[in-house]
């Protein structure tokens, strides 16, 4: 298992659009920094295809005001969890 | 000055906020700019278009790593009399949000409209 981890908005960047043609079957993605937008419920549906794989940073959610607008289906994880998910996995791979 | 037409002292100043907090500077410096003008004397328009909107997100905090905001210095917008505010109709709905829940007052423009925002004021500041 691999973690992914992406930084930038799927509102404004097509990057995770590579990210996902990049993950396996049991990889995980992780959205940090601008990357949390994507939990948001209006666009959380950009990553429909990762079904419980799909994580996101709390503090950066809660910094830009976002956390009361994230969708249920994904993780949120503080910097513990980045440290969990990243033991877990094989390695890492950005996408920025 | 002869250049001063051009150099818009003579209209309104436009700063289109393309970027939302935290995450890049830009946004921040959009803002500065805006109250630097507007210090001077200029009649500032602020747009937050596209991601921007976020920008107006309420309940925003510091950083993970004390990282100051940028809505602070939104709040700060009064003072300088910066009371023209404008959100990008489309990406209220892309990010899912509405103009009555956002931190400030802002008035909403469709796209159609970004066009003639653009032509009518002297100079367009984009971040």
């Amino acid at each position: 298992m691999l973690l992914h981890i992406l930084n930038r908005s799927p509102a404004t960047s097509e990057v995770y659009r590579q990210a996902l043609a990049a993950m396996g079957p049991d990889d995980r993605l992780l959205l940090i920094e601008d990357g949390v937008q994507g939990a948001l419920g209006a666009l959380v549906d950009r990553f429909a295809a990762l079904e419980g794989r799909l994580y996101a940073q709390e503090e950066d959610l809660v910094a830009r005001g976002l956390e009361p607008l994230c969708d249920p289906s994904v993780a949120l994880i503080d910097v513990e969890g980045f440290l969990t998910l990243t033991e877990e996995a094989q390695k890492t791979v950005s996408w920025f | 000055m002869a250049n001063d037409k051009a150099l818009g002292v003579d209209g309104d100043l436009l700063v289109i906020l393309r970027h939302g907090p935290h995450g890049t500077s830009w946004l921040r410096e959009g803002l500065d700019a805006a109250l630097v003008a507007a210090a001077f004397g200029r009649r500032v328009t602020l747009l937050f278009m596209g991601e921007g909107v976020t920008a107006l997100v309420p309940g925003q905090k510091s950083g993970p790593l004390g990282q100051k905001g940028t809505s602070p210095t939104l709040e700060m917008l009064e003072m300088y009399d910066i009371d023209t505010l404008l959100v990008e109709t489309e990406a209220l709905a892309l990010f899912g949000l509405r103009a009555d829940g956002l931190m400030l007052s802002a008035r909403e423009v469709e796209a159609a409209e970004l066009a003639e925002l653009a032509s009518t004021h002297s100079l367009v500041l984009t971040f």
